[in-house]
């Protein structure tokens, strides 16, 4: 059977080395572990050139080299005969492995050391197997249909949600369901800010709704700064940047900083940019304890879902405050409680309840806003509208986010189970619910 | 690395050779077509600034008759925990294997097979590249050896004796 090197994708994932080996033109051989072979199409693959010069002057003066990769499922060898084609500092090709190169570079604190010098193109005359006794030789199907079916029925699903929170919920309760991935978040990103910020997150021990990723920083980050995606297929000399991950609600006080979820034996990283008309609007990402758990043609099914998502994330946020509605003032209770303190910082906004951590930033200010609201006039409902035409809140880039800013607001509340409570009462509406009175104190 | 005794071959490389490494050979025939190939065990010889490596004759047959032909080898040994690879070079010749080449092949699989796994690497996967079937012998005279260890001294001359 002809072997293809698409038939070989597994081997490009980079968990176990790939070897060249070159010959000068007097016949002096040379062999070095290469960090990264990259499959470009069924004729030819790319070598990243950072280190080996030795290999780079051979191949200038002699074009053949041969190259092994291996198949990190079963350890079958495969042997490659290619002939070097040019070297490329530019382009699709060069920015996407520069891309990749920085990704995992970024993860190991590296990544100003790490960059791509140029890319090799080679073109390959031949593909054998190496032969090894007692192992057969896996040809595995692709499984493309398989993850274009369940990405075709996620995206149905997606389309179905027409609210904020149901949008979210379906995309990261579909990526369980239908590709059974158990660890999964959604970030968003604010136009003005360089942040993502977590609005719902699946398989944690904690919901890290509010945690944020700062635009360039491991997989998430790099994902948004490059707006592409960005797959991490074995993590184990990967140091996570995680120390921060099991922080404490009592570092959540201090820091006034939600720590990011994570798993702490993570493998499998995969970050999706969420692009949509043209703009980033935010990350989808996957991670999983084993390796390889997102190949190249989950990756491609995914990053429909991921547009879909976008898309359906900036339609609900632009229709959602257009519907006018009416306040609805009712009581709700709020004397008969508890009273409760909440302190609001104004250099940044966040908010503590009973000298508990919520929320900094704009969705501090929003809490605040309707609080304030709430105590001066009584009512406790309130609609998206009126926030938008609000002056006391003072938002430029407010507009296009006031449902996810919402949502990360009403969720984190839910999570930290504060006193406080937003309630959706209907599209554009919303109620707050007290466990007692207020006592809102600014400092 | 070169030690005080001035021997190409200083004691602390020659135990890095020895140990569980990954053993990469390279080779070429008389039209410059580059060889892969791995070998399953290395036995030092420091007196004779030489190294004799195992390899599968059965899983590398092109290796083997390039060695007959022109005696032209490169070999990189890489430690897979760090990274930390030496390359060398020189002119090799093809010898049957002894017994104490065929138990240097064996005590080497089964110390390398534990440090994948150790490395959390399935025993199967592993199984692949630790091959000694029908053992043959590639005697290399060293000329030169190469830090390889990925980074600034990548590639650097440790040590001539040519």
């Amino acid at each position: 059977m002809t072997l293809r090197l698409r038939d070989l994708q597994a081997c490009f994932e980079g968990v176990i080395p790939s070897i060249i080996a070159t010959a000068s033109q007097d016949g002096i051989p040379n062999i070095s572990y290469l960090s990264h072979v990259a499959l470009v199409d069924d004729d030819h693959v790319a070598l990243s050139d950072q280190f080996f010069s030795k290999t780079a002057a051979n191949i200038r003066a002699n074009n053949n080299a041969a190259v092994m990769l291996v198949d990190p499922r079963d350890g079958n060898q495969y042997r490659l005969s290619v002939i070097f084609e040019g070297a490329l500092d530019s382009g699709a090709l060069f920015e996407t492995m520069a891309a990749e190169l920085r990704a995992s570079s970024a993860q190991l604190g590296m990544a100003d050391v790490m960059r791509l010098r140029g890319v090799h193109l080679y073109r390959v005359a031949s593909v054998e197997a190496v032969a090894s006794p007692g192992a057969a030789i896996a040809t595995s199907l692709p499984a493309a249909n398989l993850h274009l079916g369940a990405a075709a029925m996620l995206a149905a699903r997606i389309s179905e949600a027409s609210e904020i929170d149901a949008i979210v919920d379906a995309v990261l309760d579909g990526l369980r369901d239908n590709f059974g991935y158990a660890n999964t978040m959604l970030l968003v990103k604010y136009p003005t800010g360089e942040r993502l910020v977590t609005i719902g997150s699946r398989g944690y021990s904690w919901t890290g709704i509010g945690s944020e990723v700062a635009i360039g920083e491991a997989t998430i980050g790099v994902a948004a700064a490059e707006r592409r995606a960005v797959r991490i297929s074995d993590m184990s000399r990967i140091r996570r940047f995680g120390a921060a991950i099991r922080a404490s609600a009592a570092d959540e006080n201090h820091t006034r900083t939600i720590a990011l979820p994570g798993i702490q034996d993570a493998m499998s990283q995969m970050a999706l940019p969420m692009i949509a008309g043209g703009t980033l609007r935010g990350v989808l990402f996957l991670e999983s304890a084993e390796r390889l758990a997102f190949p190249k043609d989950v990756e491609t099914a995914l990053s429909i879902v991921a547009s879909n998502a976008a898309a359906a994330l900036a339609l609900a946020d632009n229709t959602s405050g257009n519907e006018q509605s009416l306040v609805t003032s009712q009581g709700n209770g709020a004397l008969a409680g508890r009273p409760f303190s909440v302190v609001h910082h104004l250099f940044d906004d966040s908010v503590f309840i009973d000298g508990e951590y919520l929320i900094k930033g704009v969705s501090g200010r929003l809490l605040v806003h309707l609080l304030g609201l709430h105590l001066r006039e009584g009512r406790a409902d309130f609609t998206n509208r009126e926030m938008r035409l609000s002056d006391e809140l003072r938002l430029p880039d407010f507009k296009d986010n006031l449902e996810t800013r919402l949502l990360l607001l009403r969720r984190r509340l839910e999570e930290k189970a504060a006193p406080i409570r937003l309630r959706r009462t209907g599209r554009g509406k919303l109620r707050l619910e007290m466990a007692g009175p207020a006592l809102l104190e600014s400092r | 690395m070169a030690g005080p005794d001035r021997n190409p071959i200083d004691a602390a490389l020659a135990g890095f050779l020895e140990s569980p490494v990954m053993i990469i050979v390279g080779s070429c025939d008389d039209g410059l077509l580059p060889q892969i190939a791995r070998a399953a065990g290395a036995i030092v010889d420091r007196a004779k600034g030489g190294v004799d490596l195992v390899v599968s004759g059965w899983q590398w047959p092109q290796t083997i008759a390039n060695v007959r032909r022109n005696g032209r080898l490169a070999v990189t040994f890489a430690r897979p925990a760090d990274y930390v690879s030496y390359q060398v070079k020189g002119r090799a010749a093809v010898i049957p294997a002894s017994a104490a080449h065929r138990q240097c092949a064996q005590r080497y699989i089964a110390a390398m097979t534990e440090t994948f796994v150790g490395l959390g690497l399935d025993r199967a996967v592993a199984a692949s590249w630790l091959i000694d079937l029908e053992p043959q012998v590639l005697r290399l005279a060293i000329e030169m050896i190469f830090v390889q260890t990925p980074g600034e001294k990548a590639g650097r001359l440790l040590e001539s004796s040519s």
